[in-house]
C-alpha cells in the first residue's frame, strides 16, 4: 500500500526528513509517534503529496507517488484529517458531500450513511460554524470516509478534544477504518491514542524513524535512549555489564549490581531502562521472586496520571508508580525508607 | 446660496421629468462602468487568487507592482489607452478611440489592479491549511481556489464594490479616451465637468445627483448581497 525507501527531504520542505524504509500494508493502521517538532507532520505532508518530492522512492497503491501524473489519482484515493477540522461555511451535509462534488460524483447516497456512522445525522442541516469542536471533528471524519478511501492519513486528529470525546471518537474510528479495509497512518504524540488505534507504530525523532514495529515491542524494548525517554521509561541509567550467565546479565550501576535478561556481552556499556509501573515498593525486606531488590529512600512523591510517582534513591535513581491505596496503606512520604524491586525481565538494556 | 438651491430644484426637475439626454448619459455611464467592473472581476479575482496561493519567483515583486497599480492615476491610464488606440497606435486598427469600447478598456485598466490586489489580500487571509485540506479532499488547484473564494465571498464582494466605486466616479480616463462626445461617449462625470464649465449649474447638479444615486443604489445592492451572506454565517 505505502512503501518509502531512502527518503531524503531537505530543508526546502521546511524540515529535514530521513527515512530509510517504511512500509504500511493494506488494512493496517500504522501510527507515527514522536515529540513535538520531530517530523510527524512533515512525513504526513509528504504522504499527502502536499510537499515537494524529495530524494528516494515513494510508492503508494503500486504507483510512483513522486511522478506528477499520479498525483491526482493518489489524492483521490486517499483522505487526510488534520488536527483542526477545516470545514466550509455551509451545512454539515454539504461539508460531508464536498469530496464527492469535487470528484463530479452525483450519487450522494453514502453521505447519509457516513452521517449515521459518525452520529451526526441529526445535525445534517446545521451550518458547520455552529457546531461544537467534537461535532466538527466528527464531520471532518465523515467527510474523510465518504469517498471510501484506500488510504487515510490522520495528523494528530484529536489533539484539541477532551478525553471523553476523544475516547468515543477513537473507538468509532478504529471500527470504521477496519470495516472500510483502508490503510491508515496516524501521526500523534499521544501514546494512548496510538495504542488504542494502531496495529504497528514507528517512533520518529529529529526527522528520523528510530524504531518501528509492534507497539508492545517498542514500549517494552526501545532501541535508543531517546525512544525510551519518549515512550515513558522514567528510569534510564548508565551501567556496565560485568558478568553474564546464559541470558542473565549482571550490570554494575554505581556500587550496585542489577540483574537483567539481555543479549549483550560482559564488558558492554549499556543504559538500563525500567518502566515506573514495573517497580514494586514495599516495606518488606523479602525480595520474593524479584531478582532486583534494593533498600531505598523516597526522595519525592507526586501525583502522576491516576497514580503517584515516587522518586527513589537506591544508590541510583529509580522511579516507581504506585496507587493511591499503596501510598496510604504503606504510609509513603518523602524521606521514608522502603524496599524497591523489579524483575530481571522487566528491565531492558540499550547499548551505549 | 440661491443659485445652489435653484440648481438643486432644476436638477430634481430634470430627473423627475425624465429628460431623455440626461437619462441616456446615465445609462451609458452605468453600462461602461458595470461592463468594465465585470471584466476586471473575471480577470482580477482568479488572477489575484492564483498569485496568492502559487509559489513562484519574484512573487513579492509582482504583488508590489499590482499594489502600485491601485494608485494608478486615471489620466495616465487614459493617456496610454488613447495612444494605443489612436490611428497610428498599435491598436489603431480597432478604431475604438472615442467609443464606449475604448472607455471600457481604460476603465478595466484602472479597476484591474484594485480588484486583483484586493483578491490577493483576501485569498492570503485564508488559512493555508484550509487550502491544503481542500486539495486533500480531491480538489484540483482550480477547484480548491474556487472553494476558498466562496469562503471569502464577503471580502471579494468588498473588492467589487471598491472597483465599481472607483470607475463610476472616474473622469480623467473616460474624458481622454471617450472625448466627451454628445450622444456618443458623454458620461455623467464628463458631462458634469462640461456643464459646470459652461455655467449650467442646474444640469450639472442634476447629473451629479444622478451619479450619486446610481452609485448609492449599486453599492446598496452589493452591500445588501454581502450582508445577507454574512447573516447566513
Amino acid at each position: 500500500m505505502i512503501k518509502l525507501k531512502d527518503i531524503r527531504l531537505g530543508a526546502a520542505a521546511g524540515f529535514n526528513l530521513l527515512i530509510d524504509s517504511l512500509d504500511v500494508g493494506e488494512g493496517e493502521i500504522f501510527a507515527v509517534i514522536g515529540p513535538n517538532g520531530a517530523g510527524k507532520t512533515t512525513l504526513l505532508n509528504l504522504l499527502a503529496l502536499l510537499s515537494d518530492a524529495g530524494e528516494g522512492s515513494m510508492e503508494m497503491l503500486d504507483r510512483n507517488a513522486f511522478y506528477g501524473a499520479n498525483k491526482m489519482f493518489l489524492r483521490r484515493a486517499m483522505s487526510v484529517v488534520f488536527s483542526q477540522p477545516y470545514l466550509i461555511n455551509d451545512t454539515v451535509y454539504k461539508n460531508v458531500a464536498l469530496p464527492l462534488k469535487l470528484r463530479g460524483v452525483h450519487d450522494y447516497g453514502c453521505v447519509a450513511e457516513m452521517l449515521e456512522l459518525f452520529k451526526i445525522a441529526a445535525l445534517k442541516d446545521r451550518n458547520a460554524s455552529r457546531l461544537s469542536q467534537g461535532e466538527r471533528h466528527r464531520v471532518s471524519l465523515a467527510r474523510a470516509f465518504v469517498t471510501r478511501p484506500k488510504l487515510v492519513l490522520l495528523d494528530e486528529p484529536f489533539s484539541s478534544l477532551d478525553a471523553r470525546i476523544k475516547s468515543s471518537i477513537t473507538r468509532d474510528l478504529r471500527r470504521v477504518i477496519k470495516a472500510a479495509g483502508a490503510a491508515a497512518v496516524l501521526a500523534t504524540q499521544d501514546q494512548a491514542e496510538a495504542l488504542t488505534l494502531c496495529d504497528r507504530m514507528a517512533v520518529i525523532i529529529n526527522g528520523r524513524i528510530i524504531q518501528q514495529g509492534a507497539a508492545q515491542d517498542i514500549f517494552a524494548r526501545p532501541v535508543s535512549k531517546e525512544v525510551a525517554d519518549f515512550v515513558g521509561v522514567e528510569t534510564i541509567i548508565g551501567g556496565k555489564i560485568t558478568g553474564k550467565s546464559e541470558n542473565l546479565c549482571s550490570v554494575k550501576v554505581g556500587d550496585k549490581v542489577l540483574e537483567v535478561i539481555a543479549e549483550y556481552n560482559a564488558g558492554d556499556s549499556v543504559f538500563v531502562c525500567v518502566r515506573p509501573e514495573d517497580v514494586a515498593v514495599s516495606k518488606s525486606a523479602e525480595a520474593g521472586s524479584m531478582r532486583n531488590h534494593f533498600k531505598a529512600k523516597i526522595i519525592s512523591i507526586e501525583p502522576w496520571r491516576l497514580e503517584y510517582k515516587l522518586s527513589l534513591d537506591c544508590g541510583f535513581n529509580l522511579i516507581s508508580a504506585v496507587t493511591k491505596q499503596s501510598v496510604e496503606s504503606l504510609g509513603l512520604k518523602a524521606g521514608a525508607e522502603v524496599f524497591a524491586s523489579f524483575k530481571a525481565t522487566a528491565a531492558h538494556l540499550i547499548k551505549r | 446660496m440661491d443659485f445652489i438651491l435653484s440648481g438643486l430644484q432644476k436638477g430634481l426637475a430634470l430627473i423627475f421629468t425624465g429628460n431623455a439626454e440626461v437619462y441616456a448619459i446615465a445609462e451609458l455611464s452605468l453600462l461602461v462602468s458595470l461592463f468594465a467592473t465585470g471584466v476586471a472581476v473575471l480577470i482580477g479575482v482568479p488572477l489575484g487568487s492564483f498569485i496568492a496561493v502559487k509559489k513562484f519567483p519574484l512573487k513579492k515583486l509582482a504583488i508590489s507592482i499590482i499594489n502600485t497599480g491601485m494608485g494608478l492615476p486615471p489620466v495616465v491610464a487614459g493617456l496610454f489607452v488613447m495612444l494605443f488606440l489612436s490611428r497610428n497606435g498599435p491598436l489603431g486598427f480597432l478604431e475604438w478611440l472615442y467609443t464606449p469600447g475604448g472607455m471600457i478598456i481604460a476603465q478595466i485598466i484602472i479597476a484591474l489592479p484594485i480588484i486583483t490586489a484586493l483578491s490577493v489580500s483576501a485569498m492570503q487571509s485564508v488559512d493555508p491549511n484550509f487550502y491544503r485540506q481542500i486539495l486533500t479532499l480531491g480538489a484540483s488547484e482550480r477547484q480548491a481556489v474556487w472553494v476558498c473564494l466562496k469562503e471569502i465571498r464577503l471580502t471579494v464582494t468588498a473588492a467589487v464594490i471598491a472597483g465599481f466605486g472607483r470607475l463610476i466616479s472616474e473622469v480623467g480616463a473616460v474624458m481622454i479616451v471617450g472625448g466627451n462626445i454628445r450622444h456618443q461617449t458623454r458620461v455623467l462625470t464628463t458631462a458634469t465637468v462640461l456643464e459646470t464649465q459652461m455655467g449650467n449649474f442646474d444640469t450639472a447638479i442634476a447629473l451629479g445627483l444622478i451619479l450619486l444615486m446610481l452609485s448609492f443604489v449599486i453599492n446598496l445592492a452589493l452591500t445588501f448581497l454581502q450582508q445577507q451572506r454574512a447573516g447566513a454565517k
